[in-house]
This record gives C-alpha cells, sequence and structure tokens, in this order.
C-alpha cells in the first residue's frame, strides 16, 4: 500500500456521558487515499460513533483524528471542506424543495452559485432525480430522500466521504443506483468510508473493511482476504458471524 | 456576509412555508389588542382624557343653569348636551336616554331654582340689615334642588365625584348672587354704581401632578397602553416558533450536518434572528395600524404614535431582538416541542404580568413597580410609552433599548454555550 494516509485514527475511545462501557475502545485505523473503506459490525458495536468523532460531531473521550495531515482538534473548518458527511439519519428540511436544500448547503459550503447550480442539476441528474427538483422533500419517496442526503454531503467535491448506512431502507433499485453511483465518485479518486449491515454490498464495493464489534476491531482486510484467512467461510456474511457470534446485540 | 445571506434565503422560505403559523402569529396579538383595549376602555377612562356623556335638562332657564352649564361644558371632563324648556316630556327623554346608557348622567334644573337662590340672597341681605331692600321674600332657609340621575354602570365612587363636582358649580353660582344682592345694597347705599367685579378665578388654585417612579407625567389610554403591550406579547410570543424551528432543526438532524460544514454557527443564527425579527415588525407595524385605524371604528381613541418614528423603529427592533433571542435561548435549551411551548408560553405570560401588558406599571403597588423593572417586556412597553405619550427621540429610548439589546445578547450568548457544552448532538 503505497498510498498516502488520508484518515489517521490513533487510539480512539469514546466513553458517553453517563455511560460505563466505552462504546469505542483504544481505535488505531489507517485508511488510505482512493480506498473504498467499509466498517461493519453487529447493531451497537460503534460504527456510527468512529464516524461521528472522525465527522467532528462527537469529540473524543481520548485518542487523536489526523485527516489529510490535518489535526482535527486545530484545524476544524479546513478538516470540514475536505470531508463530506451522509449521516444516518435523513437530515433535509422537508418543507424546502429538493433543490432548495442542495442549493442552501451548497452555499454554505461556500460553493460559487452558477457552479452550484450546474452542479445540482448535474447530480441530480446522475441520480434520477431532476424532475423532482422543484418538489418539496415532504412530498418524496424513502429512496429519494436517501439520495438527496447523499448528494448533500457531496455538493463540495470532498476528497473524503463519510457515509453511515447510506442504503438503509431502501429498495433494491435505489440501493442500485446508489450503489452504482458511490462506485463512480470513488473512481473519481474520492476516498470512502461507509458502514453497512448489508455484507454482500461490503463485498463487491470495499476495497478494505473493518469488522467492529464492542468497540473494538477484530478484524480488517479486503474482502477478498478475510474470506481466504477463515477457509472455513465461503462469503463475507459467514466471516462476519463467526467473528461476531450467533448472539443479538440490542 | 455571504453564508449569513443564505441562512436568511432559507429561514425565509421555511417561515413562508409556514404560512398558517405566521398567520396565528400576527392574528392572534392582533384580536387580543383589540378585545383588551375594549374590554379596559372603561378601566382606563377614570385616568384618560375620554369625556363622560351628561345631558342637562334645563328648565331654570336663568343664571344658574347658564352657569352650570357653562362650567360642566368648560371642564375636560364631561361632554354636554342640554335641552331647554318646560315640558315634562323632556325630562322623561332625558330619563330614557340614561337608562339606555347614551348618556351616563342627566341633571335635572327644575324652573326657578336661580330665582330660589336670589330670594335667599336677597333675604340673607334682608336679616342682616332690615328695610335695605325692599322685598316681599323673607325666607332665609329656602332651597331648591337638582335632581342627578345616573347610568347604573356607573361607579359609586364616580357618583360622588360627579356630585361634588355639581356642588362646587352651584355654590359658586350661589356665592356669586350673594355677592351680587350685597355690592346692589352698597350700590344703594352709596347711591353710585360701584366698580366691584367678582372675580373670575377662584382664589384657591389647585395644581396636580402623578407622581410615580414610572416616567412622570404620562397617563396612557386604553389604546396606548394595550398596543405597546400586546405588541411585546405578540413579539415574545413567538419565541415558541422560534424555539420549535431550533428544535425540528435539532430533531432532524439538520443541525448535525450544519456542524460538518464550515460555517460559523453565529451565523445561522444571525439568519434566524434577522427573519424573526423581521416578522416581530412586520407585527409591532400590524397592531400600530389597527390602534390608529380600527380602534377608532370601534369607538376607542385613536392611538397617537408621538413625533418620533426613528425612535419608534429602534424600539421596535430591540424589542423584536429580545424576543427573538429569548426564542433562540429557549429553542437551545428545550430537548422536545413540548418542553419549548409549555415554557415559551409561561415564561411569556410572567413577562407580561409584570412587565405590566395586562396592569399597566402605573397602577401597579410599589413592590411590583420594582419587580417590574427585571421584566424585558417592561422596557420595550416602557420603550413604547416614551415614544407614543412623550414623543421621545432615539437618544431619549436608549436606556430601555440597550437593556433590550443586552437580554438578546446574553440569550444568544447563553443558547451557543449549550449548543458547544449542553448535550451531544
Ligand atoms: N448518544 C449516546 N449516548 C449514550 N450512549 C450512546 C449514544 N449513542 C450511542 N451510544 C451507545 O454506544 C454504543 C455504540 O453505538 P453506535 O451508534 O456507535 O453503534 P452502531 O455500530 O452505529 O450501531 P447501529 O448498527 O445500530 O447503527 C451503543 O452501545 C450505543 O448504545
Ligand atoms: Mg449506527
Amino acid at each position: 500500500m503505497n498510498k498516502p494516509v488520508v484518515v489517521d485514527i490513533q487510539n480512539l475511545t469514546k466513553i458517553y456521558a453517563g455511560r460505563h462501557e466505552a462504546a469505542v475502545k483504544n481505535l488505531d485505523l489507517q485508511i488510505c487515499e482512493g480506498e473504498f473503506y467499509g466498517l461493519l459490525g453487529p447493531n451497537g458495536a460503534g460504527k456510527t460513533t468512529t464516524i461521528s468523532v472522525i465527522s467532528s460531531l462527537l469529540k473524543p473521550s481520548n485518542g487523536n483524528i489526523v485527516i489529510h495531515g490535518y489535526n482535527l482538534n486545530d484545524n476544524l473548518n479546513k478538516i470540514k471542506q475536505l470531508i463530506g458527511v451522509v449521516s444516518q439519519e435523513i437530515a433535509l428540511y422537508n418543507k424546502m424543495t429538493a433543490f432548495e436544500n442542495l442549493y442552501y448547503f451548497g452555499r454554505l459550503y461556500g460553493i460559487d452559485k452558477g457552479y452550484l447550480k450546474k452542479r445540482i442539476d448535474f447530480l441530480l441528474d446522475r441520480l434520477g432525480l431532476l424532475k423532482y427538483k422543484n418538489d418539496k422533500i415532504l412530498s418524496f419517496s424513502g429512496g429519494m430522500k436517501r439520495r438527496i442526503n447523499l448528494l448533500a454531503g457531496l455538493l463540495h467535491e470532498p476528497s473524503i466521504l463519510i457515509l453511515d448506512e447510506p442504503v438503509v431502507g431502501v429498495d433494491v433499485h435505489s440501493r442500485n443506483v446508489i450503489r452504482e453511483f458511490l462506485k463512480e465518485v470513488n473512481a473519481d479518486n474520492t476516498t470512502i468510508i461507509y458502514t453497512s449491515h448489508i455484507m454482500e454490498d461490503a463485498e463487491k464495493l470495499c476495497s478494505r473493511l473493518s469488522i467492529l464489534d464492542y468497540g473494538e476491531i477484530v478484524e480488517q482486510g479486503s474482502p477478498h482476504a478475510l474470506i481466504t484467512k477463515h477457509s472455513d467461510c465461503s462469503s463475507l456474511e459467514e466471516v462476519f458471524l463467526k467473528l461476531t457470534g450467533q448472539n443479538l446485540r440490542d | 456576509m455571504n453564508k449569513l445571506l443564505t441562512s436568511i434565503y432559507k429561514e425565509g422560505i421555511l417561515l413562508i412555508r409556514d404560512i398558517e403559523g405566521v398567520v396565528i402569529m400576527f392574528v392572534m396579538p392582533l384580536i387580543l389588542v383589540i378585545v383588551v383595549a375594549l374590554l379596559q376602555q372603561k378601566a382606563f377612562t377614570g385616568i384618560s382624557e375620554d369625556k363622560i356623556p351628561v345631558v342637562i335638562v334645563d328648565f331654570d332657564n336663568d343664571a344658574l343653569s347658564s352657569s352650570l352649564i357653562e362650567g360642566i361644558a368648560g371642564s375636560d371632563m364631561f361632554a354636554v348636551t342640554t335641552v331647554q324648556g318646560s315640558d315634562s316630556l323632556m325630562l322623561d327623554n332625558a330619563k330614557r336616554n340614561v337608562a339606555d346608557g347614551v348618556f351616563q348622567i342627566g341633571i335635572y334644573i327644575p324652573q326657578n331654582t336661580t330665582n330660589i337662590i336670589k330670594s335667599r340672597a336677597v333675604s340673607m341681605v334682608q336679616q342682616q340689615i332690615p328695610g335695605a331692600i325692599q322685598s316681599n321674600v323673607n325666607d332665609i332657609n329656602i332651597q331648591g334642588k337638582i335632581h342627578l340621575f345616573f347610568d347604573p354602570v356607573i361607579k359609586q365612587s364616580f357618583r360622588g365625584i360627579a356630585k361634588s363636582t355639581l356642588m362646587q358649580f352651584a355654590s359658586s353660582v350661589e356665592t356669586r348672587i350673594i355677592f351680587d344682592a350685597y355690592s346692589k345694597f352698597i350700590d344703594a347705599l352709596t347711591n353710585q354704581t360701584s366698580e366691584l367685579e367678582f372675580p373670575e378665578k377662584p382664589a384657591i388654585e389647585f395644581s396636580e401632578e402623578l407622581v410615580s417612579e414610572f416616567t412622570a407625567g404620562i397617563v396612557p389610554n386604553a389604546v396606548q397602553h394595550n398596543v405597546p403591550a400586546w405588541i411585546l406579547f405578540g413579539m415574545f410570543l413567538i419565541c415558541i416558533p422560534i424555539a420549535g424551528n431550533i428544535i425540528k432543526e435539532r430533531g432532524d438532524g439538520c443541525l448535525a450536518r450544519l456542524k460538518t460544514i464550515p460555517v460559523n454557527y453565529l451565523q445561522i443564527m444571525i439568519g434566524k434572528v434577522v427573519v424573526f425579527v423581521g416578522i416581530c415588525l412586520i407585527q409591532a407595524l400590524l397592531m400600530i395600524l389597527v390602534g390608529i385605524f380600527i380602534m377608532p371604528l370601534l369607538g376607542l381613541p385613536q392611538l397617537q404614535v408621538g413625533g418620533n418614528i426613528m425612535a419608534l423603529l429602534i424600539v421596535s427592533v430591540a424589542s423584536g431582538f429580545a424576543a427573538s433571542g429569548f426564542g433562540i435561548l429557549i429553542g437551545s435549551m428545550a430537548t422536545t416541542h413540548i418542553q419549548a411551548s409549555a415554557f415559551g408560553a409561561v415564561s411569556t405570560v410572567i413577562f407580561a404580568a409584570i412587565g405590566g401588558a395586562w396592569i399597566p406599571v402605573i397602577i401597579m403597588p410599589a413592590v411590583m413597580q420594582k419587580i417590574s423593572a427585571i421584566s424585558p417586556m417592561n422596557w420595550g412597553i416602557h420603550g413604547y410609552y416614551e415614544v407614543f405619550l412623550r414623543s421621545a427621540n432615539a437618544l431619549e429610548v436608549l436606556p430601555d433599548v440597550s437593556k433590550l439589546m443586552v437580554f438578546a445578547t446574553v440569550c444568544i450568548t447563553g443558547s451557543l454555550f449549550f449548543r458547544k457544552y449542553g448535550k451531544s448532538l
């Protein structure tokens, strides 16, 4: 691996206020430029927590995050410009149209008006939403909202795109469109970090991944390497079940 | 600057899309201001310049009745209608009008009332200096009678005031007639016409002044009090939708998204404040227009806005800032809409109660007047009083305006603090 490390998570621990157990324990993780990196794990494993710390939504209890050589504590605005965050929730204004939402967020990123309008049209078209440009989010289906939610994190062409379960609750068609789109974005040299519960997707998309359980990495490597390593397993899903056990987590 | 404009753009869209909410925000205080001004008009009548309609049935048609009418009409308390003649139907008619509330007081001066006073004066002179005047009357205790009838809604205390006012007029007429009788006698005695003139003005004059720690000498009427009171109330009520806006933004995850964008949160807050201050200004304008154009149609006095539009604007903007800041603080502190509405409504009501929105500070007990000084609503209402009643200029409203602005700043700073150190998103 000779590509530069763009996300360097050093000894990250997060203990939520009022909790005894750490949600993430002494996590060390390096992600290189251009990777499509998966964070997998059962419910409550600490995926969202990890992603929230990288996106500066949560303060770590301990540890250090360095992105593109900038320390998260000291260069917050610089880092915010470099990363795009797509949360698990649909973070959009329901009473505003798709265009108004994207325009608003885009302008806050400081994108030039004329260019922003073109980019919004381009992105909407790419995800099959151009004809709904002037419809309120309110009137959108779950899959459509997901896609707009995704676009809102991509307007400023971030170098690193962080996605928390980008395909949760969408139908097979939408999922496919999103997956293809993410591949394209990744091919454009955007580093992607994403969480998912869909092993099949992860196996197809990720260049590398980590399996988290109880806030710790239990295994990491490329999907192919993991399946090879656990020779008794024929798919990523089997590896996952083997490593995280069969018990329910919540 | 661009980011600020962007956030104004967004808040503006959200506000317009929630037009029903906006209408309710505007209409409720407008209804309140009219209803309460009408309700309170009677209460304020005692301390305002509103005239009381009086009908005088004058069958005397002589010195007493004419000077009574002149005196009553000249005082700024009464609006006088006079009926002259001798037909008893006129009297019945006047009584009915009072019963119907057309007039609040009726005064009936029977025939010969002046003559009775004159005879009595003559009798007095005769008793002191017998044979001084040729006259056949000689009853010093002869008494006339003026009848008063009142609309039953008139308070006991007010009846007393009306009666003593009339007594005062009657006795000054009596004094004058006695004076005339004596001066006629002296003229007869000295056999020349005296230059003695009864003085126009009484020997003792009263000066009055309303003293309180409140702005000296200004007393609002129902309209001048209620318009500012409900402007402030309406503005502070806006804290509920503002808080709702912030809580919704947080709940939707939009606030979290904003946290991942390189934008200063203060710019987003200011965007909200600007839009909501705009709403507050529109609301103040609507209320003022109601005071000027609608209130007179309902028989209320017209709102006098004073002469200084600049000062009016400054007070309105500062009040809007205080109310918006307060809403933002509630939105940052409360975790649910229910919490925010309950807290917002209750605190608005408390601010209104102690700030003198319902009961003007001027008629509050001294202790409450002190307490009311801590309510931002009081600062705003006081600022409007200054402008409406004294045509205060921008400099003169500065004390109220700076208190409001400090309050707004404290609220917004508090909300930033909450965002930073409060619950995690
Ligand atoms: N705000 C919070 N306060 C307290 N505990 C929290 C909070 N958010 C998450 N946790 C706890 O931290 C742990 C990790 O949660 P996290 O949301 O990171 O898991 P996850 O891997 O994203 O799960 P899922 O797949 O269900 O989204 C869980 O035990 C969760 O209960
Ligand atoms: Mg999660």
